[in-house]
């Protein structure tokens, strides 16, 4: 008894030590050099939109001699991104930054690296409420807030009043419930004098706005804007108004930045579209792993916001650069 | 002699009353019941909207039906012979991706053509062997199909949308000749070939003869196999041709074109009295099918009613369809 007792707590100590070491390791920086390794675990490398978010990491890593980052792509299967988690695990890196190839299977992964005392950030794509307080920071870009500045921006265009209709993304979906909240959110607030006439779904798609759109021109309502929770529909609804010889002066928004919106924005039939920043989330969850590595505190609801970015014909230039290169 | 000769007369009289209730009134009904749907939603419609009758909204209602009523006639022969085509979106979008990547402006327009349909006779044809040589459920081949075939759209376009098409392909899509929209055009030849074909063929004759008792079918001589071959190619055809003009219609190709498409397919045939059961259903039912969801999409819509109650009212009306449908099964 007494043999087993000890052999127990002498174990206990050595993994204690080891523990606190590898903690005062990391943070001094005990190596020749102090050097920060992060892993990196994304979910696909072949994506167009994504593939700004790790040129950003890899920039970081480039301009920064005490960074190094080690990224791996988990090619969409989740069960192989934890196996790759384990990897960095059993790695040692200071810290790990997790895309999550399915956000309901980020749990095991922030688990896995909890135990071994190393801080999690995840970027992207939010993790569910569980995860969210077991990790370091979520860096990522808040949907509502791509339907606030969106329907600001179309205030302005159209003097603060006005009809205008919403076209919902598929319902049920937490992007396009948000987005129209943000819409929402912003004319309740501020414009007492836009009135929402019409809102429907037309699920994403572009084919459907058109129909949804040629319903609403039939049913007679004048719009002094159509606000769109992604670029696709509002593409469908500039396609079918100017069919109809009814553009007038119809403002028309939308959401993403894809590039063929971006042809729309520049020719200036599309007013309106809002970017989600992928530079900004990868350079920001970089920043988080190293605040995090240094024994920072974490942020506020370990919530790290990278904003939207309006795009108008007078920066559209900008931007499609940003999809060229 | 007049006493005895009036009831027996009276009897006749309620006889042939209760006879023509049974042999033509009733038939008649549950025949053209869904006309009468119809017609019953237009008079309404026009009474609570002034522009549900214009022209322009008439044109856009079938414009915007005559895609998915494509595709729903192909889907009305597969399930006449008990069949299911659950891959006709995906069709739909593996056509779009790879017709718009070769209809960029001077490119060749017939070999656009040429490549989409053979694309949806492919996915036909593969359907059909897995379900007639593989003896595997149409269900499960087709849903097969559905994933794989969406799979190759996504794998080939990248996931991104191919845009830059040529003017003479976007004309199929949104050219007008004669003031109709060129969709209704190609919407109205089809049907009237399904038509032909359903009703007045060998083929069409085969066709419910599979789908009313396949081993029957099989001891009377017809070769099976090779027409249900024959049928999911056909099938795969129209969605074929739905999809490119869908691509032409929104003059870019998507890989994400046409998700859900064959539930309204299958909607649109099942509104329109095809019974999933097999060896009933007929081409102008289904168009009807397909234009009481247009025209209830479109009156939703022009009333301003909530995406969450359209999806509501949408699925009480297939519902309440398949209950005439049953019930009429059951009386013969």
């Amino acid at each position: 008894m007494n043999k087993k007792l000890v052999g127990f707590l002498m174990i206990f100590v050595l993994l204690a030590g080891i523990l606190s070491g590898c903690g005062t390791n990391s943070a001094s920086g005990g190596k020749d050099k102090k050097t920060i390794v992060i892993g990196a675990a994304m979910p696909i490398f072949d994506d167009k939109w994504l593939s700004y978010l790790y040129d950003a990491i890899r920039a970081y890593d480039k301009e920064h001699d005490d960074v190094e980052v080690k990224m791996v792509d988990a090619k969409n299967d989740s069960g192989k991104q934890l196996s790759q988690v384990e990897t960095f695990i059993s790695q040692g890196v200071d810290a790990i930054i997790i895309a999550p190839a399915d956000t309901d299977t980020a749990g095991p992964m922030v688990d896995a690296a909890n135990e071994a005392n190393i801080p999690v950030i995840i970027v992207n794509r939010k993790p569910d409420d569980k995860a969210m307080k077991k990790i370091y920071a979520y860096v990522g870009s808040e949907s509502l807030e791509a339907g606030t500045i969106q329907m600001e921006k179309v205030a302005e265009l159209i003097g603060g009043k006005g009809n205008i209709g919403l076209m919902n993304g598929q319902l049920g979906q937490e992007a396009a419930a948000k987005r129209t909240e943000g819409n929402k959110e912003l004319i309740k607030k501020k414009y007492p004098d836009i009135k929402i006439v019409r809102e429907a779904t037309a699920n994403w798609q572009r084919s459907e706005a058109i129909t949804l759109m040629e319903n609403w021109i039939q049913s007679g309502e004048h719009f002094d804007a159509i606000v769109a929770n992604n670029d696709e529909m509002a593409i469908g609804a500039i396609m079918a108004l100017e069919e109809s010889g009814k553009r007038g002066n119809t403002v028309i928004a939308g959401v993403d930045g894809t590039i063929d919106a971006l042809k729309y924005v520049k020719d200036g039939t599309l007013n309106i579209s809002t970017f989600q920043d992928p530079m900004g989330q990868g350079k920001g969850a970089v920043e988080a792993a190293i605040k995090a590595v240094k024994g920072e505190k974490a942020p506020k609801d370990n919530f790290i916001n990278i904003p939207f970015q309006l795009i108008t014909k007078d920066n559209v230039d900008e931007f499609i650069k940003k999809w060229e290169k | 002699m007049s006493n005895p000769m009036s009831s027996p007369v009276s009897t006749i009289k309620e006889n042939s009353n209760k006879s023509i209730w049974k042999e033509s009134i009733a038939p008649f009904m549950s025949k053209y019941g869904i006309v009468f749907i119809l017609l019953a939603m237009i008079i309404v419609m026009s009474f609570m909207s002034d522009t549900f009758l214009r022209t322009q909204n008439i044109l856009n209602i079938v414009r915007q039906i005559s895609f998915i009523g494509i595709v729903a006639m192909g889907v009305t022969i597969v399930i006449i012979t008990t069949g299911i085509d659950l891959s006709s979106g995906s069709v739909i979008a593996l056509t779009s991706v790879l017709v718009a990547s070769v209809a960029h402006p001077g490119d060749s327009l017939i070999g656009a053509l040429a490549l989409g349909a053979g694309i949806g006779i492919a996915c036909g044809a593969v359907n059909g062997i897995i379900t007639a040589k593989g003896k595997i459920p149409p269900f499960i081949a087709t849903l097969g199909m559905m994933t794989a075939a969406r799979g190759l759209a996504l794998l080939f376009s990248d996931g991104r949308p191919i845009p830059n098409l040529s003017e003479s392909f976007m004309f199929l899509g949104k050219g007008v000749v004669a003031g109709i929209p060129v969709p209704i055009i190609v919407f109205i030849l089809i049907g009237i070939i399904s038509h032909i074909l359903l009703s007045k063929t060998k083929f069409g004759k085969y066709t419910y003869a599979i789908g009313g008792n396949e081993h029957a079918a099989k001891i009377c001589g017809i070769n099976v196999d090779r027409y249900l071959i024959f049928i999911y190619m056909y099938a795969g055809l129209l969605s074929a041709i739905a999809g490119m003009m869908l691509t032409a219609r929104i003059s870019v190709g998507q890989p994400s074109m046409g998700v859900s498409f064959e539930l309204d397919a299958i909607a649109a045939a099942v509104i329109g009295g095809t019974s999933l059961s097999g060896g009933v259903g007929t081409i102008p039912g289904t168009i009807i099918g397909a234009l009481i969801i247009g025209v209830l999409n479109n009156s939703l819509d022009l009333l301003g009613v909530s995406s969450y109650w359209q999806q509501i009212l949408k699925g009480a009306i297939i519902v309440s369809a398949v209950l005439i449908d049953s019930r009429k099964n059951k009386k013969s």
